[in-house]
C-alpha cells in the first residue's frame, strides 16, 4: 500500500472504515480474477462444471459491488472525505462497477464452453486461450498496482493494452478467414468472438482502474487523453 | 447533435488565476505582512491577493493566526498594545497601514461580523441604522429605505419587517447573527469580514447565514475566518490555509479540497496529525 496513507486519521474509526472498504475492494478483486482464470479453463478443458459454477458465483461479485457502494456512500455521509480521502473513494466506486462488468464478461466467456463445439473447432479455442492468458496477467498486475495505488504500474499495465488490442485483432483476422473459408462454421466462431470481444473488453476496463490509481495518487483525471499525457506524470 | 467534450465542459468554469489578478479585479491586497504580539510573531510574511466580489476564505487550525490576519484588514489589531504591524494591506491601491489612513474610515469601507452575535440593546431598526445615524444620516425616509435594503440583503426583512420597533434582543441567534450582518451592509462597505459568523449556531441558522454570505457576495467582497472546513468548502470561492503564522496554501477552493498542492493542507483537511 505505497501511497494508500489511509492511516493517521485522528478519528480511528474513520481509518478503520477506509481500511476496511479497501480490503473488501481487494476482496472483490480476488473473486474477479478467480471467475475469469476459471471462465479461462473451463473454455481450453470443455470443463461445463466450472463454466457453470462461473456463471453461478457470478452473485458473488454482484453482492460485493453492492455492499462496497454501500459502504462508500456510508463514508460520504458521514464523514465528509476531503483531498486524498475523497479522491480514493471515488476511485473505489468507479474501480467497483469495472470489476462487477469484469466479472460479467468472464461469465460471457464461460457460455461458450457450454455451446458444445465440435471437434474439428477446438483448434479456435488454442488462440482465444493465448490471449485469455494475456489479459489474465493484465488483470492481475492491474489489482496488483491498484492494491499497492502504484502509479509506475499502473501506466506501465495502461500503456500495454495496446498488445491486447493488437492480439484481438490478430485474432480477429484469423476468425474472419475461417468463417470465409468454411461459413458452416459461422455460428462456433461467433461465440469464439464474443469471447474475444469480452476478452478485450476486459483489458479497456483495467486500463479505466489504472486511470483511476492515477488519480487518486495524482489527482489528475486522464481518462480520453493521449499516451503522451502521460509521460508528464511519472 | 451537440458535442460537448469534458474539455469543453471544463471550460465553462471560471477559475482566477490568483497570482496574476488584474488591478481591476483585487478588493485587498496583502503584501509581506509580518505581526507580533509582543516578541512573538503571530504572522510571518503574509502576501496575498483577495479578489472583488468573492468569497475568500481562511482555514487553520486554533492559533494559526487566520483571526489575527482578519483582524488586520480593518485594523483591528491597533486596539492591542503590544502588537506590531510591517508590511502592507491595500485597499482600492492605498495602504491601510498608511500613518494618514483615517481609520475609522476605513471601517466604514471594511465591515466586520463577530463569532457571537452582538446586537446593540436597541429596536431592529435601530441597530441597522445605527452607522448611518453616526455618519449623520438622519433623514427618516433615507434611513427608512436602507433599514429596509439592509434587512432584505441579509435575508431577514420578511421575518421582521412587523416588529422592526421590537428589542433585538428578542431575536433568536441565527437572526440576530443576521441583524449584525444586516447593521454592517447598511452603510454599504466595500469588504464585509466575518469571524467565524456560524460557530455559536445551529446547523439550520447555519445553512441560512451561509445561503446569505453566497447571495452578499455579488454587492461586497466577503472574507471569512472558519473553523468548519465543509463551511470553507461550500462557501468560498477561494480558501486559504494557514498554520503556525504562516500561509501555507492559497487557492480556488474546489482545488484545494480535491487536489491541495501541499501535504500540510492534505492532512490538515483529511483530518489526519500533521
Amino acid at each position: 500500500m505505497d501511497n494508500l496513507n489511509i492511516g493517521r486519521h485522528i478519528s480511528g474509526q474513520f481509518n478503520e472504515d477506509l481500511e476496511r472498504t479497501m480490503n473488501h475492494v481487494m476482496h472483490m478483486g480476488g473473486l474477479v480474477e478467480k471467475q475469469l482464470a476459471d471462465a479461462l479453463t473451463s473454455v481450453c478443458d470443455a470443463d461445463e462444471i466450472l463454466a457453470k459454477k462461473v456463471l453461478t458465483n457470478d452473485y458473488l461479485i454482484n453482492s460485493a459491488e453492492v455492499s462496497i457502494d454501500d459502504e462508500c456512500t456510508r463514508i460520504i455521509a458521514k464523514r465528509q472525505p476531503a483531498a486524498g480521502d475523497l479522491r480514493l473513494v471515488m476511485a473505489i466506486v468507479k474501480t467497483i462497477t469495472d470489476l462487477e462488468r469484469i466479472g460479467d464478461e468472464a461469465g460471457k466467456i464461460a457460455n461458450v464452453t457450454l455451446e458444445s463445439l465440435s471437434g474439428k473447432h477446438k483448434d479456435l479455442l488454442s488462440n482465444l486461450d493465448n490471449l485469455g492468458r494475456h489479459v489474465l496477467t493484465f488483470l492481475q498486475a492491474t489489482l496488483d498496482a491498484f492494491t499497492r495505488m502504484d502509479v509506475e504500474a499502473a501506466i506501465k499495465v495502461h500503456k500495454n493494452d495496446d498488445k491486447i488490442d493488437r492480439e484481438y485483432e490478430a485474432l480477429m483476422r484469423q476468425l474472419m478467414t475461417y468463417m470465409m473459408e468454411d461459413p458452416r462454421s459461422i455460428p462456433q466462431v461467433m461465440s469464439v468472438i464474443w469471447s474475444a470481444r469480452a476478452l478485450e473488453r476486459i483489458g479497456d476496463r483495467c486500463q479505466n482502474i489504472c486511470e483511476y490509481i492515477i488519480y487518486f495518487v495524482k489527482g489528475k483525471s486522464v481518462r480520453h487523453t493521449t499516451p503522451e499525457d502521460f509521460d508528464s506524470l511519472s | 447533435m451537440i458535442s460537448v467534450t469534458p474539455k469543453k465542459l471544463s471550460e465553462h468554469r471560471v477559475k482566477l488565476d490568483l497570482n496574476n489578478l488584474s488591478p481591476e479585479q483585487v478588493a485587498l491586497e496583502i503584501k509581506n505582512l509580518d505581526l507580533y504580539y509582543g516578541n512573538k510573531q503571530a504572522l510571518q510574511n503574509i502576501s496575498m491577493s483577495i479578489p472583488k466580489g468573492q468569497v475568500t476564505a481562511f482555514i487553520g487550525p486554533s492559533g494559526c493566526g487566520k483571526s489575527t490576519l482578519l483582524r488586520c484588514i480593518n485594523r483591528m489589531n491597533d486596539l492591542v498594545d503590544i502588537c506590531k504591524i510591517t508590511g502592507e494591506i491595500n485597499l482600492n491601491g492605498d495602504n491601510i497601514y498608511d500613518r494618514h489612513t483615517d481609520v475609522a474610515a476605513l471601517r466604514r469601507k471594511v465591515g466586520m461580523v463577530f463569532q457571537r452575535p452582538n446586537p446593540f440593546p436597541k429596536s431592529i431598526y435601530e441597530n441597522v441604522v445605527y452607522g448611518l445615524r453616526i455618519t449623520g444620516v438622519n433623514n427618516r425616509r433615507v434611513l427608512d429605505e436602507a433599514v429596509e435594503n439592509a434587512l432584505r440583503s441579509a435575508a431577514l426583512w420578511n421575518e421582521v419587517k412587523d416588529r422592526l420597533h421590537e428589542s433585538a434582543l428578542g431575536l433568536s441567534g441565527g437572526q440576530q447573527q443576521r441583524l449584525v450582518i444586516a447593521r454592517a451592509i447598511a452603510i454599504e462597505p466595500e469588504v464585509l469580514l466575518l469571524d467565524e459568523p456560524t460557530s455559536a449556531l445551529d446547523p439550520i441558522s447555519t445553512l441560512t447565514i451561509e445561503e446569505l454570505i453566497n447571495d452578499l457576495k455579488k454587492q461586497f467582497t466577503v472574507v471569512i475566518v472558519t473553523h468548519n472546513m465543509q463551511q470553507a468548502a461550500r462557501v468560498s470561492d477561494q480558501t486559504a490555509f494557514m498554520y503556525m503564522g504562516d500561509l501555507i496554501e492559497y487557492s480556488d477552493t474546489n482545488t484545494l479540497f480535491t487536489t491541495p498542492a501541499k501535504k500540510k493542507t492534505e492532512d490538515y483537511i483529511t483530518g489526519r496529525y500533521g
